[in-house]
């Protein structure tokens, strides 16, 4: 696929220059002042810094990561099915699902530190934060998708005498697709804030801690060099669930997602 | 393609018009009558269509004819009266009776075939059997070109004749139309007109189609029913007995042109009325 391969080398070709004219302005800009490092070091300081202590910010990153993306998948899974009950039960439907609709306004990150009370300082608060805080778009994003298929599909369905089983395979689980991958989308930086708020309030490792710490010894570029591998991990995420979704949902362009918010 | 011959070679079985009574009733439908919630639909529908039989029915926006083929496919309920396909009272959606709507109502995420076979995926049909069914019809719509696309790679024209196939997959002996072309350009339209009547000389199945279009429901039909206004009756029923096959420069002869001021004026009076 050269032509497509050279439309996305192409569609990068903006955002990279403008990426790098940025990064270059800031160099400049830190060396014209001469500001002092524990404010705003360099870009180049900063990968400096990567490349010096890569080990130590992996040893942090990755139990972030795997907490992120556990919490996610948890959040996926559990989403999904209570999106089919919403879809088939009436009662839920009328009862639960509006209360999710609107927990969606409590903000969730506040009540990480009762999480810390219940749960401990260990890896279950993180992990439970990020499954919580991905949950809802995901159960919201899946329930649309699942009962928001054409009026006119499902009474062509029932001319075939489709069976609910039938309908619920072949049409409102690849209608809800485009749904459940705008929701993941959502769903996956969602993970990573809870993880990391978590990590932020207790932790004794995980990139969040490594934030904090650097925080509070004042070093600034260690600081921004674990926020700028926490930023590539988290794109390299995103970018998966992006490449997965034009892949299951050759059909169309990605649906618009609703809800989110943490 | 002998496709032509061997319509032709049908269209000498079949018996003209006047010599179809007697033939074996495969819809009835009874005194139906419809009321929603408070509006009444339809007052009194009464007609009867033989096998093999290409029946229209014409009339205003909003009179029941929508209604009235979806009470036929089982999808609504009657308020009173009955339906009979086949001899058997209409409860529900059943396997001999395929429709086609207004809009072609493909699944995006299936290719031409897929769509097609759906019926035959939902019924349990054998699908080696049918997919060779899907092909010859697929091939006889003209579009098996495209039989791996999907549905937004395709034109309206090519969208509804996929919907066409997909509703005669299953070999149903009635088919109901609602509509099928009114989404399409005056052109296509009539090109998808002298398609449909190729395919069904071919197929020969009992279609009952609901249009607005005049020329349309006399060009095709052997018979076409006119309902009036709301609530709905049948106030008029014309038999076309213009050869077949037919083609579209008929609709420049004299007598069919008679025909269509004849069902103008019914409508216009059911207007006035
Ligand atoms: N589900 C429904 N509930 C209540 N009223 C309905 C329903 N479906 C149709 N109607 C009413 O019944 C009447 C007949 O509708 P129908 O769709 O059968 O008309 P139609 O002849 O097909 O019209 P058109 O030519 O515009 O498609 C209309 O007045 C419509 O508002
Ligand atoms: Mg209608």
């Amino acid at each position: 696929m050269p032509a497509n391969l050279s439309k996305h080398i192409a569609a990068a070709f903006w955002p990279t220059l403008f990426t790098v004219l940025g990064l270059m302005a800031w160099e400049a800009a830190v060396h014209v002042t001469g500001m002092r490092s524990i404010i705003l070091p360099p870009p180049s300081e900063i990968f400096a810094v990567i490349v010096a202590r890569y080990d130590l910010l992996l040893a942090h990153l990755w139990p972030s990561i795997y907490l992120t993306v556990l919490g996610f998948l948890l959040a996926v899974v559990g989403g999904i099915l209570v999106a089919i009950v919403i879809t088939y039960s009436e009662i839920i439907r009328r009862g639960f699902y509006p209360v999710i609709v609107v927990s969606q306004v409590i903000p969730k990150i506040a009540i990480a530190p009762l999480f810390v009370v219940w749960f401990g300082t260990g890896t279950m608060s993180s992990l439970l934060l990020a499954f919580l805080i991905s949950f809802f778009p995901m159960t919201i994003n899946a329930a649309m998708g699942f009962q928001s298929v054409d009026e006119d599909i499902q009474r062509m369905a029932r001319t075939f005498m489709g069976t609910r089983w039938q309908i619920f395979w072949k049409i409102r689980m690849p209608n809800a697709l485009p749904y459940i991958f705008a929701g993941m989308k959502i769903s996956i930086t969602l993970a990573i804030i809870g993880v990391i708020v978590a990590e932020f309030v207790a932790s004794q490792e995980g990139i969040g801690y490594l934030i904090k710490l650097a925080g509070g010894l004042l070093d600034t570029p260690l600081m921004m060099a674990a926020i700028t591998v926490l930023s590539i991990a988290g794109l390299a995420l995103y970018w998966i669930i992006a490449v997965a979704e034009s892949r299951a949902v050759y059909w169309q362009a990605p649906a618009e997602a609703v809800g989110g918010g943490g | 393609m002998t496709s032509l011959a061997a319509s032709r070679a049908m269209d000498m079985d079949v018996p003209a018009p006047d010599q179809e009574r007697g033939r074996v009733s495969v819809l009835r439908v009874a005194s139906v009558r419809k009321v929603y919630d408070q509006l009444e639909a339809i007052r009194e529908v009464t007609l009867d269509v033989v096998d093999g039989e290409f029946v229209s029915v014409l009339g205003p926006s909003g009179c029941g004819k929508s209604t009235l083929l979806m009470m036929i496919a089982g999808l609504v309920d009657v308020t009173g009266g009955g339906i009979v396909i086949n001899g058997t009272p209409v409860n529900g959606p059943r396997r001999e009776v395929g429709v086609v709507f207004q809009s072609p109502v493909l699944l995006p995420w299936r290719t031409v075939l897929q769509n097609v076979m759906f019926p035959v995926e939902l019924l349990r049909l054998p699908q080696a059997e049918y997919k060779a069914r899907a092909l010859d019809l697929l091939r006889m719509a003209k579009i098996d070109d495209f039989v791996d696309m999907l549905p937004r790679q395709l034109s309206g024209g090519m969208r509804q004749r996929t919907a066409i196939c997909r509703a005669l997959v299953h070999n149903p002996s009635i088919l109901l139309m609602d509509e099928p072309f009114s989404a399409l350009d005056a052109i296509t339209r009539d090109e998808m007109a002298i398609e449909l009547l190729r395919i069904w000389q071919v197929n020969r199945k009992t279609v009952l189609f609901v249009t607005h279009s005049i020329r349309e429901a006399v060009l095709l039909s052997d018979r076409v029913l006119v309902m009036g206004r709301r609530p709905a009756t049948i106030i008029e029923e014309l038999r076309v007995d213009i050869p077949r096959p037919r083609h579209i420069g008929m609709t420049e002869d004299e007598s069919f042109n008679r025909m269509v001021r004849h069902l103008r004026r019914a409508i216009e009076t059911s207007h006035a009325g």
